[in-house]
């Protein structure tokens, strides 16, 4: 198509190849989780030096000021080799971009700075133990000193991924009780190491603790530290959450590609015959194929109509929703067709590699960034307009809501 | 080709869905469904006067030379009122065979009757369930065909067909004129009786041999075009019909709310938004990518995601009407008749599985 972006990509391939032997899939095998994450900032900064870290952000803010076509580019390039920038997916993704929109010049440039070279992690602390998918039913309160103006936050968060790397966070809290619940909430950015912030990594299913649970007790942080009005925390969290909707996604759901599929397929014999000659794992392959090439066209076509001015559609959640759930029958299926082999487990290989390793993960992706039941909600209310659920605690103020 | 429609093809598809609505109508729909091998005239009539006879077929062919894209657009617009008839697949299916394998004779003959929808085409390669047999039994002899060729969608209304058969030397693809004697085509009652489907017998039938390299590829590469534009009719039917169900959910109440409040309902209906939106995106793809090396892997995504689309959603639509549904009178059923049509005159499900995943693997012959 355009030929300007063709030299960009074809630039970005040719760069990224003189990085695979230092930072890629291979370079990181055997690595303790430290050696990896450290790895992963050295990546961060070698991008940033390159001009890669930042494509879609203004120049003042250290970035490219280029499109989401060119971003598309560079991280379909990326995505091939495996490289360590898990760390800080979140970090960049809506807590830095967010606070770069509502803080004062000067400090917050420092700080997009030094997180956009890996030397600072944000994290986000949203989700509750009693609110997750009701965001604004969370409990965490910030109560406001008046001699002072200072904020006294107490509360726990949960499921705060990478919290327990992060040197910053963006909160939201409960200010107002007796007002409906998504009226009371203030948003807040905190220092991950103040005095009465605890993290505690919370071990998942499948073995790895990137998520954590944050205790705050009395941790105390000066208004300057607040993102918008005091009560409008509920809006900005939206908006945070809206951010990174066209972020890069991945068709496969972010696990194996379907090509592993395919060719595990050719080698592995049922009775004798090879597996790709059985009707159930051609249509298994066929299925997929299909709706992964659809997925790629839908978020093409965002893209082509975002470059062309226009409102893009709801797809992020089309996209989340189907390539996650997909991802999961998939890697059940590849488990299952590997018979007793299926059930080796090896850590040195990432969920984009091993099928049981995709397998013991989607679940979740099916809950994190919003369940599939939310984003049914979405498609349902948003797009097709379809009533809202009944909502028994509308417009009741959050202390008067029966527990 | 770009995915993203331009201002001139969605002037296309507004106005074949104005056009199309004023002038079809689901009453005269359901009297085609009470005869045996009767079209929609009234439609057929539309298409050419509107030239959609002659999109993809090149201007100095006697067509207007737009492409895949466009036609997807009038087809779409035509599933959404479930008013097609098989000739906007198969008469573009014929012409693109004259087109690439038709000597100037032959090509200057069809090609602008099948343009200006002065004759209509239709394809006869399946026997059986095979949709593309290796070794038909139809066969080819100095130019004479001989035998039969079952369930032709559109085959008692055309006027011409491009049949696969055995020749001396293996497969062949013959162009054949069915009003001659030798010909006899005879309709049968299907559940969706205005596709003309008939039975084909030729008695020493005058056809000619086209040039391929080779015919069952060929085959192949005639259904896949063909199967982009059904997606497209497809796509257009699957959403009108998860539309009506939106539509009817808001405004049915049950236990106090409209039953598009439930969440049963209201997530089966965004379920099949999904598989609309994922059949809409394949359709265009292929499409777009019509000429191009990807365009047969795109043609069987398409086929898959569509048939399953039309399928799921009229399916879920009349569940979500509840009673109303499965009445005469309710359109739906029209819907319900079509989504199954379409999913098999093209070739079914396993056959563009098996399509596309030689086509995946690599092992295409
Ligand atoms: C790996 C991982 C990383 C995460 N990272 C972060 C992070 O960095 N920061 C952060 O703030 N949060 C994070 N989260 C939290 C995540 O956003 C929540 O887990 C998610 O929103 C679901 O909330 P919940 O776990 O409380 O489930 P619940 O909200 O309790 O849901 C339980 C079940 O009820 C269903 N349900 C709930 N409401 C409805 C409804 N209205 N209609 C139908 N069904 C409904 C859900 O679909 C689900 O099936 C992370 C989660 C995971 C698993």
């Amino acid at each position: 198509m355009t030929t300007a972006l063709e030299i960009y990509r074809d630039n970005a391939a040719a760069w990224l190849q003189t990085q695979i032997a230092e930072f890629g899939r291979e370079a990181r095998r055997g690595l303790s989780h430290e050696e990896d994450l450290a790895l992963g900032r050295r990546w961060q900064a070698a991008k940033f030096g390159a001009g890669y870290s930042a494509i879609t952000w203004k120049p003042e803010h250290c970035g490219q000021g280029l499109t989401a076509l060119e971003k598309l580019a560079f991280e379909q390039e990326e995505i091939k080799h495996g490289f360590p920038n898990d760390y800080f997916g979140v970090s960049l993704g809506m807590p830095v971009p967010i606070m770069l929109r509502y803080l004062p010049d000067g400090w917050k440039q420092e700080r997009a700075t030094a997180a956009l070279r890996g030397e600072e992690i944000w994290c986000q602390l949203f989700s509750e133990p009693a609110g997750g998918s009701d965001l604004a039913g969370l409990r965490t309160r910030a109560e406001q000193d008046p001699a002072t103006g200072d904020w006294i936050i107490n509360g726990q968060k949960l499921w705060t991924t990478w919290a327990q790397h992060s040197d910053y966070g963006v909160i939201v809290a409960r200010t107002d009780p007796s007002v409906p619940k998504h009226k009371g909430l203030t948003y807040y950015w905190v220092d991950m190491k103040a005095p009465g912030v605890t993290v505690r990594p919370v071990r998942l299913a499948e073995g790895t603790s990137e998520v954590n649970e944050v205790f705050f007790d009395d941790v105390r942080i000066p208004d300057s530290q607040r993102l918008g009005p005091v009560g409008g925390g509920f809006g900005v969290a939206m908006e945070t959450l809206t951010i990174e909707r066209y972020q890069a996604t991945d068709p496969a759901g972010f696990g194996p590609p379907l090509q592993l599929f395919i060719d595990e397929a050719k080698a592995i014999k049922i009775k004798g015959r090879p597996a790709i000659e059985d009707g159930r794992i051609r249509e298994r392959i066929a299925r997929t194929y299909a709706m992964q090439s659809a997925m790629g066209a839908i978020y093409e076509r965002t893209l082509l109509s975002l470059a062309a001015g226009l409102q893009p559609g709801p797809e992020g959640a089309v996209h989340k929703l189907v390539s996650v759930r997909a991802r999961q029958k998939l890697s059940e299926f590849a488990v299952d067709l590997k018979g007793v082999e299926g059930m080796r487990y090896d850590d040195d290989l990432t969920r984009k590699e091993s099928w049981s390793k995709s397998w013991m993960t989607a679940p979740t992706g099916r809950i994190a960034g919003g369940a599939d039941e939310m984003l049914l909600n979405t498609i349902a209310e948003r797009i097709l307009g379809l009533p809202q659920d009944h909502r028994p605690d509308k417009g009741v103020p959050f202390n008067q809501i029966p527990r | 080709m770009s995915i993203l429609y331009d201002e001139q093809q969605q002037a296309i598809a507004d106005e074949a869905g104005r056009i199309l609505t004023a002038r079809t109508s689901s009453a005269r729909l359901k009297e085609l469904l009470e005869v045996t091998g009767q079209y929609d005239d009234v439609f057929w009539e539309t298409c050419r006067e509107q030239g959609w006879t002659g999109i993809g077929i090149p201007e100095d062919n006697g067509g207007i030379g737009l492409g895949l894209i466009e036609l997807g657009l009038v087809a779409e617009a035509c599933g959404a009122l479930a008013c097609g008839a098989p000739f906007l697949n198969t008469g573009f299916g014929v012409a693109q065979a004259i087109l690439r394998y038709g000597d100037a004779a032959t090509r200057a003959e069809w090609l602008p009757k099948l343009a200006s929808g002065e004759a209509i085409g239709a394809i006869g390669f399946a026997e059986g369930a095979d949709m593309v047999p290796g070794g038909p039994a139809l066969r080819c002899t100095n130019g004479r065909l001989t035998g039969a060729k079952r369930s032709v969608a559109g085959g008692s209304a055309a006027d011409v067909a491009v049949v696969l058969a055995s020749g001396e030397h293996g497969p062949v693809l013959a162009l054949v004129k069915l009003g001659q004697s030798g010909v006899t085509a005879t309709a049968f009652e299907t559940f969706d009786n205005s596709r003309c489907t008939a039975d084909i017998a030729f008695d020493n039938a005058e056809a000619v041999v086209l040039d391929t390299p080779d015919a069952l590829a060929a085959a192949q590469e005639v259904l896949s075009l063909q199967a982009v534009i059904a997606a497209h009719e497809q796509v257009g039917g699957a959403n009108k019909m998860m539309t009506a169900a939106r539509d009817y959910s808001l405004t049915r109440h049950a236990f106090g709310q409209p039953i598009g409040g439930f969440q049963s309902v209201k997530h089966r209906i965004a379920e099949d938004y999904v598989l609309v939106e994922l059949a809409r995106a394949n359709a265009v793809q292929a499409a777009a990518s019509f000429g191009t090396d990807t365009f047969a892997v795109n043609a069987a995504a398409a086929r898959l995601s569509a048939t399953e689309a039309y399928d799921t959603v009229s399916r879920d639509s009349v569940q979500v009407h509840g009673g109303i549904g499965v009445t005469w009178d309710a359109d739906l059923h029209l819907h319900q008749r079509r989504a199954r049509s379409l999913a098999i005159e093209q070739g079914p499900m396993v056959f563009w599985e098996d399509t596309l995943v030689d086509l995946l693997a690599g092992d295409v012959a």
